[in-house]
């Protein structure tokens, strides 16, 4: 199988990882509430996950970093932090459902800074036309459509300018492009654990300030005597165990970035993406979805204009070429790329894909437009 | 004799004895002994009470916050020498 649906999941990985989370599942108990060997094991395992990634993303200081499921159970912690019912929030035109739902759920006015696709800064012009007086702003760092790089850092800029809070999905972006927490002054930023960071289902990070309020409640292993939750970081944010065997593989991703290097991540999958266009663009019948260098990461969406985007997407699986195609939980994306009608297919390289298999890739494809679906 | 310090919780203690071994002290993390706490659990760092004001002083030049500090007593109890 050739494996292009990494903007979900990679599947890939360094082998430490499984090695980790086998070594994990053997040896390690609960955090943070006993004091054997095997619940200090655990807990050692924790922490240097929360110090590598402390490292990885300059945060401040360890205890900023806290465990979550995914990148969604993070950006809602970080909404319902910062919004209220009524709250005038500023989006880009580009989020996920992970972003809108909880939105409209706590019944947020929803203002959305709509820009072309792949142009940065009308992005940021649209962003500056709306922060002032917002109670919030959140921005993807890259679309999972469509892999178009939002200015995070001057949005950012923009934000500490107006005092107006930001919450970072970067979902897209952690483990790939770099990610300065300090720097950007963010509130929050959210991420998964097992797309660009290697690690297993089932983590995420919150990178927090103060004022974080927890979605959950129950033991910490900290101040048990109060009936409230702990007011301090990361603990506030962590009630019950949280999944040491998934944080142990999560160390081992974050180790192998470090020792890698995102700059080195980038260019493998830049390579991939400029060869992978490269063979699909002169295909009759897929319009590419592709913007100027520096403006992408490693997804590219195509639209099969002579075929349904499902039964390209099984066709191409059928092939042993592993994709995704439809809406991607983003339909704010689509309608702002103009695909909502047509849904996209979406090749999403990891690190791990080599020139070799985009050339297979192109082949498939071209076979598959030329022939049909056939169930 | 033996000397505790207290930490809001686990990740705490483990900041500080993070630092604590970089400055070349090591210092065992601990849950801290029933009662010992005004809030329920939590967890400290036990060292032998000779080398606590050193181990203070680590704390306090990295900007470490901690919670109490106790020292052993004969019958086993423990005194509290700073708040």
């Amino acid at each position: 199988m050739i494996y292009l649906d990494n903007a979900a999941t990679t599947l890939q990985k360094p082998p430490e990882v499984a090695a980790a989370v086998y070594r994990a599942v053997n040896t390690c108990a609960t955090p943070g509430r006993g004091s054997h060997a095997a619940a200090m094991r655990a807990a050692e395992t924790v922490y240097s996950c929360r110090e590598e990634a402390a490292a990885l993303f300059h945060v401040p200081a360890p205890e900023q970093v806290a465990f979550t499921m995914n990148a969604t159970h993070g950006l809602n912690i970080a909404i319902h932090s910062l919004v209220t019912p009524g709250g005038r929030v500023v989006v880009s035109g580009y989020e996920h459902n992970a972003v809108m739902r909880p939105l409209y759920a706590l019944g947020a006015r929803v203002d959305v800074a709509a820009s072309p696709l792949f142009q940065p800064h009308a992005a940021l012009e649209a962003f500056r036309a709306r922060i002032p007086g917002a109670q919030a702003v959140i921005c993807t760092h890259a679309s999972n459509v469509y892999g178009f790089i939002l200015p995070i850092k001057e949005i950012a800029a923009l934000c500490r300018q107006e005092g107006v809070p930001l919450i970072v999905d970067a979902a897209q972006s952690a483990g790939v492009l770099d990610l300065d927490f300090a720097a950007l002054g963010a509130a929050f930023i959210a991420m998964p654990g097992h797309k660009g960071l290697l690690g297993p289902q089932g983590t995420g990070l919150l990178l927090c300030r103060e004022g974080a309020e927890p979605i959950l409640f129950g033991g910490t292993g900290s101040m048990s005597a109060s009936r409230a939750m702990p007011d301090f970081l990361p603990d506030r944010l962590e009630a019950g165990t949280v999944n040491v065997y998934g944080i142990a593989g999560l160390e081992q991703g974050l180790r192998y970035l470090r020792r890698t290097g995102l700059r080195s991540v980038r260019e493998r999958e830049g390579d991939g993406m400029a060869h992978l266009a490269a063979g699909l663009r002169p295909l009759p019948g897929l319009r590419l979805l592709e913007g100027p260098p520096g403006t992408q990461t490693g997804v590219l969406s195509v639209v099969t204009e002579t075929m349904n985007c499902e039964e390209a997407a099984e066709a191409l699986g059928g092939a042993g070429v592993a994709v995704r195609a439809g809406l991607h939980c983003a339909p704010l994306a689509h309608e702002t790329g103009g695909t909502l009608d047509t849904g996209t297919v979406r090749l999403s390289l990891g690190p791990f894909n080599t020139e070799g298999e985009m050339r297979r890739v192109c082949g498939v494809f071209e076979n598959i437009l030329k022939n049909g679906y056939k169930l | 004799m033996s000397a505790l310090i207290l930490f809001r919780s686990l990740t705490y203690a483990q900041r500080a004895s993070r630092i604590l071994e970089r400055a070349g002290t090591t210092a065992a993390i601990t849950k801290a002994p029933q009662g010992t706490s005004r809030q329920g659990c939590t967890y400290c760092i036990r060292l032998p009470a000779a080398r606590l004001p050193r181990v203070l002083q680590i704390l306090e030049t990295n900007g470490i916050q901690h919670g109490r500090v106790l020292m052993a007593e004969m019958d086993g109890s423990w005194r509290e020498v700073q708040p």
